[in-house]
């Protein structure tokens, strides 16, 4: 295994695997799961489901992210915790891409990874059309077991990372259009479901 | 009718013709009157000794689904000192523009309630020192959202909304209030500056 | 009589030694994937309208100034102090001298007080 000095930043995924590097993958991979320091991204009801998971009964200060970080630049899991307006889209987005790597994110409750009750011309029909979602948390909101239990996938999501893996810390970034998804895939993930498709009011 | 406020009477006997019929619905009082007189009934009703409503709780519009009834655009009115309500409302038809006076210069928190009608209905307000949208941003195309003819999802595509959402250009997002200071700080950006000159704030490129 | 320091220097080697395997592992094992809107300033998510660098009021440098100077002088108190318990013979001469440095310093403050300096507003 040959690790360059860096003139910034190293590119370790030219390594192929081996014994140094899996224990290497298991240090770093357990120091950053069990001090995901979360940015609560919190517009509605999810939010104090968050809250409530973050104080005493539910506490969050067990799994190491009792440190909440309201600046991206200092924040390693953007949690939405609540329903997206289009309104609110480019500031998410711009929030996303302002936060350093390695960075994942959940979608917390049924609004942020669907659209939820509101499938309307107002509200984002899932924030994965808009930045890149690794846990969706369901519930209306999620009980704050629900949201420990993402969070513990999240922890086991990262600690089966490999820095060797290429594809892994890449920005996702918008394209010239603007868009995240191409619009077949928004139009995709945004169709209505379950109860929304019998409400089609006026038109 | 039982139960009907006094100043119903009171407006009648001051107002005559421009208070066109009264309502009594679940104990609360309706008084509607003509686009044209609206704006004088409401500053007589804040400001005449004994009427007195001085808190303006709501204005909001209604827009009914049988396409005979008009659009409403509905102000609550409150006496603090007399605790006492009142509901006033302005009938608008197809057949005139959608324009009603601005009762700004009576209630100050008349601003951002008329702007939400606006941005909802439609309704303008003539004489509103900044109507503009309050809900939605400044410049969305899709029309006025809680009309009866305004699809529930919007008429565009999900991806479409989407995409106008996020790519609208950087300076929509601030009010022309932060703009301008901006500007007059010289802290605008160059192309910002330029976008704006050319009349090209909001559009999605 | 020099080897009491060598503990201090096996001190700051090792201070040294591991604030640079520190940042030096970190800064090797980590990913940088600058981006154009990542290196913008924070704005609450918004894109941001003019310099992080702002014009703001001279009294914070007045204030800073002000305790820098009566902060040293305080501070000169302390081994002058020392010296006035060591050598109790020449203690008049002593007092004397600080009190002309005190003396100075108060006509200082003296001046800037009425000049205004100690308003905020």
């Amino acid at each position: 295994m040959v690790v360059t000095p860096p003139a910034g930043g190293v590119e370790l995924s030219a390594v192929s695997p081996n014994w140094v590097t899996t224990r290497l993958d298991f240090l770093s991979n357990w120091a950053r799961s069990n001090s995901l320091w979360p940015m609560p991204f919190g517009t509605a009801c999810c939010a104090i489901e968050f809250m409530a998971t973050a104080a005493s009964r539910f506490d969050l200060a067990r799994f190491g992210m009792e440190r909440l970080s309201y600046s991206p630049r200092q924040a390693d899991v953007l949690i939405c915790a609540g329903r997206l307006p289009f309104k609110l889209a480019p500031v998410i987005r711009r929030i996303w891409d302002q936060m350093p790597q390695p960075k994942w994110s959940i979608s917390m409750g049924a609004c942020a990874s669907s659209g939820g009750i509101f499938d309307n011309y107002a509200m984002v029909q899932g924030i994965d059309t808009i930045i890149p979602v690794d846990v969706y948390v369901p519930g209306c909101p999620p009980r704050p077991e629900g949201l420990v239990y993402g969070i513990m996938l999240l922890q086991k999501k990262i600690k089966g990372e490999s820095f060797t893996d290429s594809d892994l810390r890449q920005e996702h970034l918008v394209d010239d259009a603007g868009m995240f998804l191409p619009p077949e895939r928004v139009d995709e993930l945004s169709e209505p479901f379950g109860n929304s498709i019998h409400q089609t009011r006026s038109g | 009718m039982t139960g009907v406020s006094p100043s119903v009477g009171a407006l009648t006997a001051e107002f005559g013709s421009a208070i066109l019929r009264t309502v009594v619905s679940c104990g609360d009082s309706i008084v509607y009157v003509t686009r044209e007189r609206a704006h004088d009934i409401l500053a007589w009703l804040k400001n005449t000794p004994g009427q007195e409503f001085d808190y303006l709780t709501d204005i909001t519009a209604v827009d009914y689904r049988d396409p005979e009834r008009p659009l409403e655009v509905v102000y609550q009115l409150r006496s603090l000192g007399r605790k006492a309500d009142l509901r006033v409302k302005i009938a608008l038809d197809g057949s005139a523009p959608l324009e009603v006076d601005s009762v700004y210069d009576l209630w100050k928190g008349a601003d951002w309630l008329e702007r939400e009608v606006y941005d909802m209905f439609g309704v303008s307000f003539v004489g509103h020192p900044d109507l503009r949208r309050i809900l939605m941003w400044e410049t969305y195309g899709e029309g006025y959202p809680l009309r009866k003819d305004f699809p529930l999802r919007g008429h565009f595509s999900r991806a479409e909304q989407v995409r106008q959402a996020l790519a609208a250009n950087p300076e929509a997002q601030y009010s022309l209030e932060e703009l301008s200071l901006a500007q007059a700080m010289h802290d605008l950006p160059a192309d910002m500056t330029e976008r704006l000159r050319r009349g090209e704030r909001g559009l999605v490129p | 009589m020099l080897q009491a320091y060598i503990p201090l220097l096996l001190v700051v080697a090792f201070v040294v030694v591991n604030a640079v395997i520190m940042l030096g592992l970190s800064h090797w094992l980590s990913s940088s994937r600058p981006t154009g809107v990542k290196l913008q300033p924070y704005e609450s998510g918004m894109p941001v309208l003019g310099d992080a660098r702002e014009r703001f009021s001279v009294k914070f440098y007045l204030v800073a100034m002000l305790f820098i100077i009566f902060d040293i002088e305080v501070v000169f108190l302390f081994p002058w102090a020392v010296a006035f318990n060591q050598l109790p013979a020449q203690s008049g001469l002593l007092l004397v001298a600080m009190l002309i440095f005190l003396g100075v310093l108060t006509a200082g403050f003296i001046y800037a007080w009425k000049r205004g300096a100690l308003e905020w507003s």
